[in-house]
């Protein structure tokens, strides 16, 4: 479970604070997959954030007891100097791993990213998609409560997406994921439930479908 | 996945952060073991022959170059500390990413690493100075050793304070950048402030890199003294920075994270 209390997130711009949660209270329940939804710049990103423990509110909290991964997605999370074996061996480190299962990991997500010679070089020369099959394969390898993923499963080629789809899907019998995603086909195929976010407010909807539903309604609106 | 607690944490933090720093410092092709040795070596051949070319023997009974060594290898270690942490954070926004790595890791992985570094390139002096036969032997051990790590402590204060406040004002930190590396010539370190006109001596004195310079030759040779150290003085240089640099860390820990 998932819980934000009166949660208010702003940015500050030149023109006042812009919203992208404003006292919002809700409960995301245990073992359900979620979907994302919400326009460019409703705040998906932030939120996945705020969940992932790396950006926080300007007031309210969040709690939970379960374990998040790192968010992945298209923009950065590794950094560029180190290859990426150096970056598989930096985060296995920081959770603790032995010498033993950094090998291990070293092997499979090598095995999975596809990167090839690519996976001994400065990760700064590697292309968007390249970094999210790395940060994702390596994802794979821990065992958390929540995966969060953005935008992650429509990179790299057909063959690569189907691979990762087939992995996630593997993947989600054992823990479950917040995904944020522009394509409805794979929310429907992978997420239960839904959360819309709009103009400073989150909701909750038990069926993804729904959350579909309302969030082609504000699309039409505007 | 199992919880660890907070020790573990950070210790696996900082071991992981050390390890990654290590290498791309000293990786194949970036020669950091010549740069770590490089910056004292140049300064003590410089001022070792500028000296012998302008007066033998304005220091009898102590080795000139023995002098420098020990005063630019301190000077560099703390100049090193202080360098390295300011840019810390920005050096590493990417690993913010997890969010086991918390910003203050970073600087403290930057100090130990700079201290072993100094470590190792003393080494060597040390192992170039027996072998030429020059007279290393220390008055005070304990009291140098003390005057490094007190030196050290008053580098990671200033690069903490200077890495915060520099996070949100980027004058501050160019201004500290632009300052640390002429300090070298009003330090004391090619010379002892009793060397001095008493003019100079009490400027000299408001710097309290003297006092720490001071303070370690002092200690070093039987024919100085310590006088002019005042422990109160460096005292507050080292403890108020650092506190101001903590207090101000923990209300900006979230800031520093989330500002990438």
């Amino acid at each position: 479970m998932i819980e934000l209390r009166n949660v208010t997130k702003y940015y500050k711009t030149s023109r006042g604070k812009k919203y992208i949660l404003n006292d919002v209270s809700q409960i995301i329940p245990t073992h359900t997959n979620v979907g994302i939804l919400g326009r460019n710049g409703a705040g998906k990103s932030t939120l996945l954030r705020m969940l992932g423990g790396i950006d926080f509110p300007n007031s309210g909290t969040i709690h939970s007891d379960k374990t998040f991964s790192w968010p992945m997605g298209l923009a950065g999370g590794f950094q560029g100097s180190m290859t990426g074996r150096q970056n598989v061996k930096f985060v296995c480190r920081i959770y603790g791993k032995s010498e033993y299962e950094i090998q291990q990991a070293i092997e499979s997500v090598k095995e999975f990213s596809e990167l090839g010679d690519y996976f001994d070089m400065p990760i700064k020369i590697y292309s968007s998609g390249m970094k999210s099959r790395l940060s994702f394969g390596l994802s794979l390898f821990f065992d958390f409560d929540y995966l969060i993923i953005d935008e992650t499963l429509s990179v790299g080629d057909k063959n690569f997406q189907v691979k990762s789809k087939n992995a996630l899907k593997k993947k989600i019998e054992n823990c479950n994921v917040l995904l944020v995603s522009h394509s409805m086909p794979t929310l429907k195929e992978i997420c239960d439930s839904g959360i819309v976010v709009n103009d400073g407010n989150m909701t909750y909807y038990e069926d993804i479908n729904e959350a579909i539903a309302v969030y082609d309604a504000i699309n039409k609106q505007k | 996945m199992l919880k660890r607690n907070s020790l573990q944490i950070f210790s696996s933090v900082i071991l992981a952060l050390f390890l990654r720093e290590i290498q791309t410092r000293f990786g194949s092709k970036r020669l950091g073991y010549f740069w770590a040795l490089f910056d004292a070596m140049f300064m003590v051949l410089i001022f070792a022959g500028l000296k012998s070319a302008i007066s033998e023997h304005s220091m009898p009974g102590i080795e000139f170059p023995v002098f420098l060594a020990t005063g630019f290898l301190a000077f560099f270690m703390w100049k090193n500390i202080v360098k390295k942490s300011m840019g810390a954070f920005s050096a590493n926004t990417a690993l913010f990413n997890y969010k086991q790595v918390k910003p203050i890791d970073t600087i403290i992985t930057r100090f130990l690493i700079e201290i072993l570094v100094s470590a190792m390139a003393t080494l060597v002096f040390l192992a170039i100075a027996l072998y030429i036969d020059l007279d290393v032997s220390i008055k005070d051990f304990n009291m140098v050793m003390l005057g490094v790590f007190w030196l050290a402590l008053f580098g990671f204060a200033i690069g903490l304070f200077t890495a915060v406040v520099g996070t949100f004002y980027e004058t501050f930190s160019k201004i500290v950048d632009v300052i640390i590396t002429p300090m070298m010539f009003v330090s004391a370190i090619m010379y002892t402030v009793d060397s001095l006109p008493p003019v100079l001596r009490e400027i000299i004195l408001y710097n309290p890199l003297a006092h720490f310079l001071e303070l370690i030759h002092g200690s070093y040779f039987s024919k100085l003294h310590t006088n002019y150290v005042d422990y109160e003085y460096i005292f507050y240089w080292t403890f108020i920075p650092l506190f101001l640099g903590l207090y101000f860390y923990t209300k900006a820990e979230k800031k520093i994270i989330a500002s990438k």
